[in-house]
């Protein structure tokens, strides 16, 4: 039983870095109808922020929660620009391109952040200086350590915050209605393009915030790390029904539980084979992803 | 989610473009760049020119030609090499046309029907001691199969989902060849034959193989492009509701687009296991698909000339840029935003030649 | 349409007389580069400069670069200089075998690259056809020579070797039950298959095996097996930077046994990952390294001083390789392929990093000179 509870504890854990990311995959879909592949790579360079941060800053930040927190800031700041910046240099020209046009913007702006990043940094792996505690509770027999808690405190917290953006604010309430229908926004005097801008800068910052909490907790950042968790974030949001916000949570822990009981039960080296082939059985059997059409709000 | 904002991969603008170019000049002041004219206006006398040629019947045979010709033109081991390599990603790319361009289904994983013809080609020469060549229908019948297997369920589904289904194939694929035994786990098998050397440098032997195949595969590709099935995918393409309400069985129609490629891929793959002598997993992986597909819209969806372009310019341009190290990835990022940005529909867009054929066709009452 | 079809059968058929007229020219020979000169022994390098393992490249780069500079200073071989012309495998086998071509094509005399196992098979062809000697620093799995090519030879330590100092050191160590973990990578799995293989001959018990995927952060579901296979040592044969965050997981999740690290994570880094306490006491099978063997910090410090770092993985295995080339010339006293090959199975007592070097006659290093390091402080030191 404690085993089962430990895997339940790995894949929740996971999720909620996955889920992270895939928020903006998927709000980025439900407004603009694009699969940013360079989101990915936001999160990569939200690490690498951080990072710069860090070395910089080293003397003065100390290593607590609060400077965790400052740098977190910095980076989501930073990466929320770059989204801004990538959606502005890369995508908004090409709004009346066919539409795999704009994929293909997104592979070569991922190419470039990728190694945009290499050659900035050098391809070698950095470290980062910031140790967490290693005290750890046991909870139900099994094993958790506080960095796991703090992190994925941190991870609900943002979620909640961006859930309520969305939700009770007039920003929000634009997003929810490009999505339904751009046209008629227009008509009705909403500005698409900052409403758009705004979209990429909260989904960029998310995902740098997860760069930084991944950079603090696993310790090594390297510039091709955004291109696995982009691919499995991606795969979180479809299962949640892409574009739904509260599904692209959903499909995260559901992708993150998955993972950890097949590693435990099948083995690691099957562990993608697996996720993957449950999502092309499962989206055989439900189209939509699992909160795809019953939930009308979309972002 | 309503109709008008489920979007086709295709020639089809994303839902709102529609609204902002009714704002007409206001957005072009607040946007910038925000909304790009079609290219087909105000067409210059040196894009006539292009279009002139590209519409010429000697274009093929032209470019076919300078194909078989060029060992003797620079037969060094590194220009066959490479000349090899970019012919059969021109194959690849022209057969995922078919699935991308003319039938406008985003396919993330077309590399999985490289993998299932390099390995089963592998398989059967290395540890079963077959020619390569009688491979070939082995190779054939595993294609198809993979493509029913897959697209069988999913091909009803809407195609972002469609997206992300062909991605996970296309890893399931990679990830099980890593993982077999039989298939030579991570180091995958070497040792494979080539199709004989004909009296020649075994290279250059293969390479005039890889050409001829290469050429009439792309001649094929474009005939069916053009043929009775072809109009049904492009009808597919532009409107599927209105495509089923003309009679056209959808699904049908769908399925051979994507058996097609499927059997492109596979030949590509018997290509690629001659060439290199030795496939492993890492070929065959989500960058190589990315790669395939940009080669399809960077040269433009659903025309044989500008896909062979893209797919010599993807092939040819990192290794032009070899020495570069990492600065080539990022330069390579880079042009491809840009050229999406300066000539959104790709180098050599299906359009031009398009329209005026579409009105022949008219006048003399066909279709 | 069918004139096109028609144009292009009948330029079809005039291509395929072109060829036969053709025979007997240069397109039927063998492949050869472009004009070797006698003025220079030219030396090729395959070795990752882009891709997931780009950061392993410059460090056999240099280490090459170092050896020719310093063959160079004493006048060559024979009077002829070195030149080093280094291209990217990408660990990619497409890239390498086109880096291949292009290097034949520059003319080389000998290829003292090859990193990724993978990538190196479809190479072993194109160097063969043009009689090149390939001397592989790094590259060394057992199936880049069950092909039997006279021209390949390896100067890592294989495999086999690899794992049969490390079985003999677990049993020495009195281990209950081993975890072999994997990153399921040519190179990482030919160790822990063979290593298990040693450990069922030497009565062993192999608690249990894993594969894990490079590139990521999260190996929870990896250490979460360990933990329940209630093994009390972990050998890791992957590279280090994901051997890092395995060591850093396992002790987070209270992993209280003995760790062994493959001489692909042998790199200051690990420690770095894995935190300096984490990582205290953890093992690893190495060759010898110049920070292991008696007198090395000078060689060390002369890297350090030319390229503002510290010397890598594979590093020395370069400088090697390129020395082993120069005195192969030397010996055959030529460049021709085949006297160059016949000069590499002759050499006997060349003094190398890992011994005196003879290869065997599947041409791999008679010593394989594994050694146990261990981690103390900041460092890899040997372990006592």
């Amino acid at each position: 039983m404690d085993h089962f509870i430990q895997l339940v504890f790995s894949g929740l854990f996971v999720g909620s870095f996955y889920a992270l990311v895939a928020l903006g995959y998927s709000m980025v879909y439900g407004i603009i109808k694009l699969l940013n592949f360079a989101h990915g790579d936001l999160y990569m360079v939200g690490a690498f922020a951080g990072f710069t941060v860090l070395s910089a800053g080293a003397g003065v930040l100390g290593g607590g929660l609060l400077a965790l927190l400052a740098v977190m800031l910095v980076a989501m700041a930073a990466t929320g620009g770059l989204g801004v910046l990538l959606e502005r240099v890369a995508y908004r020209p090409l709004r009346s391109a066919p539409r795999l046009s704009v994929l293909i913007t997104a592979v070569g702006a991922s190419f470039a952040l990728e190694y945009g990043i290499a050659v900035a940094f050098g391809p070698n792996p950095e470290v980062y200086q910031m140790g967490v505690s290693d005290g750890t509770l046991n909870v139900l027999g099994a094993r958790l350590t506080y960095a796991q808690l703090a992190m994925t405190a941190i991870a609900v917290v943002l979620m909640i915050t961006l859930d309520t953006l969305v939700r009770r604010t007039r920003t929000g309430r634009a997003m929810r209605a490009i999505s339904q229908d751009p046209k008629a926004c227009l008509l009705m005097g909403v500005n698409v393009d900052r409403v758009i801008s705004r979209t990429f800068f909260l989904g960029s910052a998310l995902a740098g915030a997860a760069g930084v909490m991944a950079g603090v907790y696993y310790g090594k950042i390297d510039f091709l790390m955004g291109f696995v968790i982009g691919l499995k974030a991606f795969t979180a949001a479809v299962i949640g029904g892409i574009g739904n916000l509260r599904g692209a949570v959903l499909g995260a822990v559901v992708l993150g539980l998955l993972e950890s009981f097949s590693v435990a039960y099948i083995g690691s080296e099957w562990r993608d084979v697996f996720a993957f082939g449950f999502l092309i059985l499962f989206l055989t059997v439900r189209p939509t992803g699992l909160l795809g059409e019953r939930v009308t709000e979309r972002v | 989610m309503n109709d008008e904002s489920t979007l086709r991969a295709g020639e089809e603008p994303l839902a709102y473009a529609g609204a902002v170019e009714e704002r007409g000049p206001a957005n072009v002041a607040l946007g910038g760049r925000g909304v790009a004219t079609p290219a087909a206006s105000g067409r210059t006398t040196a894009g006539r020119a292009l279009s002139g040629v590209l519409a010429s019947r000697w274009l093929g045979p032209c470019v076919a030609l300078a194909a078989l010709a060029l060992p003797y033109l620079n037969s060094s081991t590194y220009v066959i090499q490479i000349a090899v390599d970019a012919l059969i990603f021109v194959m690849l790319a022209v057969g995922l046309n078919i699935v991308v361009g003319y039938c406008g289904l985003l396919d993330l994983g077309y590399a999985a029907f490289f993998a299932i013809g390099a390995y089963t080609s592998g398989l059967l020469s290395t540890r079963f001691g077959w020619p390569l060549l009688a491979t070939i229908p082995v190779v054939v019948a595993a294609a198809v199969l993979g493509g029913l297997l897959i697209g069988g369920p999913t091909l009803r589904l809407r195609s972002d989902y469609l997206a992300i289904v062909t991605l996970g194939f296309g890893e399931i694929i990679r990830i099980t060849a890593n993982n077999l035994d039989v298939t030579g786990g991570p180091n995958g098998l070497y040792g494979i034959p080539g199709f004989g050397d004909f009296g020649l440098r075994s290279d250059i032997a293969l390479y005039w193989v890889t050409a001829v195949v290469v050429c009439l595969a792309v001649l094929f590709a474009g005939r069916l492009g053009r043929g009775r099935l072809g109009r049904a995918w492009r009808f597919v393409r532009e409107d599927e509701d209105a495509a089923e309400a003309m009679g056209i069985h959808t699904y049908k129609v769908k399925f051979a687009a994507y058996i097609a490629g499927a059997v492109f891929g596979g030949i590509a793959g018997v290509l690629f296991a001659a060439h290199q002598t030795a496939i492993s997993p890492p070929s065959f992986n989500f960058l190589w698909s990315a790669l395939i597909l940009m080669a399809v819209v960077l040269g433009g969806m659903g025309s044989t000339p500008g896909v062979v372009t893209g797919a010599l310019a993807i092939s040819l341009l990192p290794e032009l840029l070899r020495g570069a190290e990492n600065w080539r990835y990022l330069i390579f990022g880079l042009l491809l935003i840009a050229v999406m940005i300066f000539r959104p529909q790709g180098l050599l867009p299906a359009r031009t030649g398009e329209a005026r054929r579409r009105g022949r066709r008219v006048r003399g009452g066909a279709s | 349409m069918t004139h096109i079809r028609r144009g292009t059968t009948a330029v079809a058929a005039m291509a395929l007389g072109l060829t036969l007229t053709a025979c007997g020219g240069d397109l039927t020979g063998d492949a050869s580069g472009g004009g070797k000169s006698s003025a220079t022994l030219k030396l090729g390098m395959l070795t990752p400069l882009t891709g997931s393992s780009a950061a392993i490249g410059p460090y056999m780069k240099d280490g090459a670069q170092l050896a020719v500079d310093e063959i160079n200073a004493k006048g060559g071989v024979d009077g002829r200089k070195l030149s080093l012309t280094v291209e990217d495998e990408a660990c990619d086998p497409k890239t390498a075998a086109a880096g291949a071509a292009k290097l034949v094509s520059a003319g080389i005399d000998v290829s003292v690259g090859g990193y990724c196992s993978s990538a190196t098979l479809p190479t072993l062809s194109i160097f063969d056809k043009a009689h090149i000697p390939m001397i592989i620093p790094a590259a060394n799995s057992a199936d880049l020579l069950t092909q039997q090519r006279h021209n390949v030879f390896l100067i890592n330590g294989t495999g086999i070797q690899q794992a049969e100092t490390a079985s003999k050191f677990i049993k020495a160590e009195g281990s209950k039950g081993v975890a072999l973990i994997d990153d399921n990578t040519s190179y990482s799995t030919d160790i822990t298959k063979r290593t298990g293989d040693q450990l069922g001959l030497l009565g062993v018990k192999v608690a249990g095996h894993q594969s894990v995927t490079a590139g990521e952060s999260d190996y929870s579901g990896a250490v979460n097996a360990v933990m329940d296979s209630k093994a009390d040592f972990v050998y890791w044969t992957g590279y280090y930077q994901e051997g890092g965050l395995l060591i850093k997981q396992l002790r987070a999740a209270g992993y209280k046994g003995r760790v062994m690290v493959a001489d692909g994570s042998v790199d200051g880094k690990l420690i770095k990952i894995a935190g300096q306490k984490n990582a205290q006491g953890v093992f690893a099978t190495m060759t010898q390294t110049p920070q292991t063997i008696p007198g090395g910090q000078g060689w060390v410090a002369k890297y350090k001083a030319k390229f503002g770092s510290e010397p890598g993985p594979y590093s020395t295995q370069a400088y090697d390789a390129v020395r082993v080339a120069a005195e192969a010339v030397r010996k055959a006293g030529s460049t021709d392929g085949r006297a160059v090959t016949k000069a590499l199975e002759q050499i006997d007592g060349f003094k190398i990093f890992s011994g005196p070097l003879k290869f065997t006659i599947q041409h791999t290093l008679t010593v394989g000179g594994f050694d146990i390091l261990v981690v103390k402080d900041d460092a890899f030191v040997l372990n006592k």
